[in-house]
């Protein structure tokens, strides 16, 4: 790993030699992030016939074609998006207002199996989806909620809420019960307690639990195929259906890319200070 | 899920006043809510699901179940494919999940280290975990194209003419190197918390010591992060195995099966092959496996986190 | 468990056999009542209008492949709607997602989807207790007869897209109608005609009597005395759907076939295919010769589906493969002018190219006023007049198929360039290949897609050489055999 030490600095200044190699590694790790998605943002301005041009072109008349086929005619991306936004909104904040609810009882509780009570939880999330498809469209087609937001709301739930209760337990846990109970002399209940004491607190897991199962549920695929219908279709979905008996239309398909990643890149962005600070106080006691 | 909380794990704590009656207190009334939507889309569905492990699945004219013993379950002994799945599964997780810790670990530190433009260079490096595997598998398939892919014209400059995605052993290398490129920026994000968690005092008392950049890394440094290396290794592990939209955007399995993971099997199982009855039996055996591994992390962090 | 499953009366009660009582009654009953619920309502009806009026102010759904002519009739719905008031939802999928919601749509017993794109070997074998006979709709008086009637479709097409089982019901009328054939580069075909005529010893230009060796001893000619393109010949050799279309072409040419059952398991489609015939002298010869064109082919031909290699030949990297002729537009827009089409060449028993045409169905799980406005739609959507519009369309270009329809005169037209529908330079083609005894149909048999799962994979073994030709197809013999042996279970 990093090789050559010269004496004894602190950690962040290290010898020469090392800071070097630390930068080097940085712009490969960066190059070999980057390429990819720079590719792709870049294939989605050209014009159809050099997407797939044999020869790698990056000199080319940028065009907007591809975003304006996919706003435009038969398929509009605009309903797509709005379900997107609103499903993957709805479900990570649900899951962030149960989680916390569910990972503070978890982690205040003294019930006995507590430890089974939490690996069940966390095990939900491991079940293979295709498996457990068939059984949920059928309950969720008794439900109507076939081809209805409420209905992928909820089927993220289902991966997204032990996520959320098990992170949030975390950062619960390692806040001292002293808090509360000095709130509770001081005449609160213990809702008022964990709403005005507790909950302030843990902003950062609160955020970093929000935006990551926003990921989750934004870019599932598997449960939006088969619990979607005409009206419900998100946006991985629409990415699938560029996938056409005689081909795939690249630019367009690089286009849509795009349109699906740039808005979780943004909210993963604005938000990365308080992931790195959320994940610090949760995972560091992670339970 | 439900069979999972039998007693596993002997607790080491001692239990000394525990109340008797479990859930009805505030912690129960707060757990409540969140465990009757967790348990309405989970517990259900299971049930199901081992139900139709031991059924043959009719879908025509309205979803109705035979009862087929174990004849499923038997199968699964006889199925020639299925060993080798396995054994690719475990390759592929080995691989994944080894390489974005490793990886993950090296790039964290290195940012860690970096006394300018840490900010910048971590939001960069994020990027590829907020973007939906599907896309990924879309995308790799897009750069590996043996006409118009870039890396492919990449790899041909340099000399290699070969086709990515057509020998066995470079698909299998390539959907596991478009996995970590993935899923690496999210274990380097929580190594990266561990690591600004870590008491500065401590760090310094080893450099007085005269300890060796090396020597810290590995006597301080790891094990101070090591709790939420942990962390990051049970999210991956719990995802690793049944992800597989990068493999079946890509290779779809191939060539000559060397990409068909367990996950790719269960896919195909249910969806392409409407086996629901054998696709059971792979989602419960794929499940039981996770749950074997998660288990094992869990209570190794458990000790850790003690420890500390 | 040797014998298939009793499948034939459509929308069967439960039977409900004795074990299936005593194990997981509980369950299985808690999910049928489940599934009984749900669901929409019947259709609007109004006795007084005209035939194509009644159903005005229902909402029809079609789930369809994303394919030409659902692309050309989705982007101009107004003279359906116009001529029925009926309005119509079509949610496009890929053919395996489309499978997948289909199946889950039926197995909830009370349909969503009203008119299914029913892919005669993943949906129309698996279900055809699912879908109405179209003839019942063909001979009622209340409703628009069919216009030229059933036998105005191109009768290979009819049978393999249409039917299953060999009842007479026609559950889908013929909707698209790929099928693959000799694609090649004529402008480099002429320019080396001469030169390849005296290196070879025989005339290249693709005719009715070229056979599989020439064609390799051309694509090996191309690799050896040209740089005009990197390779001569390419393929979809992809572990895929496409792999088992490109080796079926060789299998049959060599005279070998999948099943016992012979061309009828194919043309007409069986529960019960018989043994399964891959391990044949023929078939291994096929498969032999299979591999070792695919040892001189672009290396790219094993990471290829039919789209990358429709993308590599477009792209100019090879002088000839076999394909679908639908590509023939998008042939015409890379390179205008230099693409010439003919039937696959022929193996020691005859020439064969695979056929991938699908029909529309109408679904029997919903209420019968929904069928009928179903019915409206599917005889508008392949009606001649829309074929012509698909074929005219600017998003769409799928290939009619219907005889009337080819002799149009500005149809026939279109075969010579310059062409205003660019998929009619392939037709003389295709109509040489549809005859019956050169069409290449892969077994219509309920449990195809697992057996085609066994082929590809075993195919893509032995390209990989990992087996040899012998070996591979004995394995996949062993394979399909258990697979049928298991039956069908739907």
């Amino acid at each position: 790993m990093t090789a050559s030490t010269t004496g004894a600095g602190p950690l962040e200044h290290g010898g020469r030699g090392s800071r070097i190699l630390v930068r080097v590694l940085v712009v490969t790790a960066l190059i070999w992030t980057l390429v990819p998605l720079g590719w792709m943002l870049l294939s989605s301005f050209k014009p159809t016939a050099e997407v797939t041009a044999a020869t790698p072109d990056v000199w080319f008349g940028p065009t907007l074609d591809n975003y304006r086929n996919l706003f435009s005619g038969g398929n509009n991306l605009g309903p797509y998006l709005r379900n997107s936004v609103v499903a993957a909104g709805c479900s990570a904040l649900l899951a962030t207002a149960l989680g916390a609810l569910a990972g503070y009882g978890l982690a205040r509780t003294k019930a006995r199996g507590k430890h089974h009570l939490s690996f069940w939880i966390i095990s939900t999330r491991m079940a293979p989806i295709a498996a457990v498809v068939l059984p949920i469209f059928l309950i969720f087609r008794t439900l109507g909620l076939i081809d209805t937001l409420p209905g992928l709301v909820l089927a993220y739930l289902s991966f997204n809420l032990p996520f959320a209760i098990w992170l949030l337990n975390a950062f619960f846990a390692q806040l001292p019960p002293a808090l509360e109970e000095s709130a509770q002399v001081a005449g609160c209940t213990s809702w008022q307690a964990f709403r005005h004491v507790i909950l302030p607190l843990t902003r950062p897991g609160l955020v970093t639990t929000f935006v990551l199962c926003l990921v989750f549920s934004w870019n599932d695929y598997a449960f939006a195929l088969v619990l979607s219908g005409p009206r419900t279709q998100t946006l991985p979905i629409a990415a699938s259906q560029l996938v056409t008996q005689t081909g795939i239309d690249w630019g367009q398909l690089t286009a849509i890319g795009t349109v699906v990643v740039v808005p979780m890149m943004l909210v993963g962005l604005a938000v990365r200070r308080w992931l790195v600070t959320g994940l610090t106080m949760g995972a560091v006691t992670g339970e | 899920m439900g069979s999972l909380t039998t007693g596993l794990r002997r607790d080491g704590r001692s239990s000394g006043r525990r109340s008797r009656i479990p859930l009805p207190g505030f912690a129960g009334r707060m757990m409540a809510p969140g465990l009757l939507v967790l348990a309405g889309v989970s517990l259900l569905p299971f049930a199901a699901v081992v139900i139709m492990s031991f059924s043959r699945v009719h879908l025509l004219g309205g979803l109705r179940l035979e009862g087929a013993g174990a004849d499923n379950w038997t199968r699964l002994f006889t199925d020639p494919d299925m060993a080798w799945a396995w054994a690719r599964t475990a390759g592929y997780f080995l691989l994944t999940v080894g390489g974005e810790m490793v990886l993950g670990t090296l790039l964290a530190i290195c940012l860690w280290r970096l006394r300018h433009g840490r900010n910048a260079a971590l939001s960069l490096l994020l990027l590829p975990m907020f973007v939906a595997p599907v896309i990924v598998g879309l995308l790799g398939r897009f750069l590996t194209d043996s006409t118009f892919g870039l890396y492919s014209w990449l790899l041909g400059q340099a000399g290699y003419h070969g086709d990515l995605m057509g020998d066995k052993t470079t698909a299998f290398l390539s959907v596991t190197l478009m996995d970590i490129w993935e899923w690496t920026p999210l274990v380097t994000l929580i190594a990266l918390a561990g690591l600004t968690s870590v008491p500065s005092s401590v760090l310094e008392a080893a450099s007085l010591d005269g300890a060796g950049m090396p020597r810290t890394l590995r006597h301080i440094v790891l094990p101070a992060i090591a709790p939420v290396l942990l962390v990051a290794l049970l999210i991956r592990s719990m995802d690793a195995l049944r992800y597989f939209d990068i493999i079946w955007n890509t290779t779809g399995g191939g060539p000559a099966d060397a990409t068909k993971t367990a996950s790719v099997r269960l896919y195909e199982t249910a969806f392409r092959f409407f086996d629901f009855g054998y696709a059971a039996v792979t989602g419960l055996l794929m499940l039981a496996v996770t749950t074997v591994v998660a288990r094992y992390f869990v209570r190794l962090l458990d000790r850790k986190g003690l420890a500390r | 468990m040797g014998s298939p499953p009793p499948s034939s009366a459509p929308r069967p009660a439960p039977p409900l056999s004795r074990r299936s009582v005593l194990r997981g009654a509980a369950g299985a009953g808690a999910m049928g009542l489940l599934a009984a619920c749900g669901g929409r309502s019947d259709a609007a009806f109004h006795a007084d209008a005209g035939p194509w009026r009644r159903y005005a102010g229902t909402t029809v759904n079609f789930i369809s492949e994303n394919t030409a002519p659902t692309a050309a009739i989705a982007a101009d719905l107004t003279p359906f709607t116009e001529l029925t008031g009926i309005r119509v939802n079509i949610v496009t999928l890929e053919l395996s997602a489309l499978a997948q919601k289909v199946a889950l749509d039926l197995a909830s017993g009370n349909g969503e989807y009203d008119v299914v794109y029913a892919d005669p070997y993943q949906v129309l074998a698996p279900y055809a207790p699912a879908f109405a006979d179209l003839r019942e709709f063909a001979e009622d008086p209340g409703l628009p007869r069919l216009p030229g009637g059933f036998g105005d479709f191109i009768p290979t097409h009819l049978d393999a897209a249409g039917r299953f089982g060999g009842d007479g019901k026609v559950l889908a009328l013929p909707y698209d109608c790929p099928t693959m054939v000799w694609q090649y580069r004529a402008d480099l075909f002429e320019r080396y005609r001469d030169r390849m005529a005296d290196d070879l010893g025989f005339d290249p230009m693709p005719s009715d009597d070229t056979t599989w060796e020439q064609y390799y001893a051309i694509a090996e000619w191309f690799n050896d005395k040209t740089d005009a393109v990197r390779y001569g010949t390419g393929h979809q050799a992809k572990q895929h759907d496409a792999l088992m279309c490109d080796f079926s072409n060789l299998l049959w040419s060599y005279g070998g076939d999948y099943f016992d059952g012979g061309r009828r398991v194919g043309r007409v489609g069986t529960l019960d295919p018989g043994d399964c015939r891959l391990d044949s002298d023929a078939a291994i010869e096929g498969a032999a010769f299979y591999q070792r064109l695919l040892r001189i082919a672009d290396p790219g031909s094993r990471t290829w589906d039919w789209d990358g290699l429709g993308a590599a030949f477009r792209a100019g990297r090879i002088a000839m493969c076999p394909n679908w002729h639908e590509y023939a537009a998008s042939n015409e827009a890379a390179m205008p002018g230099k693409v010439g089409y003919a039937r696959l060449p022929k193996g020691p028993a005859r020439s064969a190219g695979m056929y991938g045409g699908t029909g529309i169905a109408v679904s029997d799980v919903i209420p019968e006023r929904r069928r009928q406005a179903a019915w409206l739609f599917v005889n508008w959507a392949t009606a001649p007049r829309t074929q012509l519009a698909n074929l005219a369309s600017e998003v769409g270009g799928g290939t009619p198929t219907r005889t009337s329809v080819y002799g149009l005169p500005r149809v026939t037209e279109a075969q010579h360039r310059p062409s205003k529908m660019a998929n009619m330079l392939s037709a003389t083609a295709v109509k040489e290949t549809w005859r019956s005894d050169t069409i290449g149909l892969r077994p219509k048999i309920p449990m195809w897609a697992e057996c085609d799962t066994a082929v590809y994979t075993q195919l893509s073994g032995m390209l990989a050489g990992d087996a040899s030709p012998e070996s591979a197809m004995r394995a996949a013999t062993s394979r399909i055999d258990r697979i049928v042996a298991r039956g069908w279970v739907n």
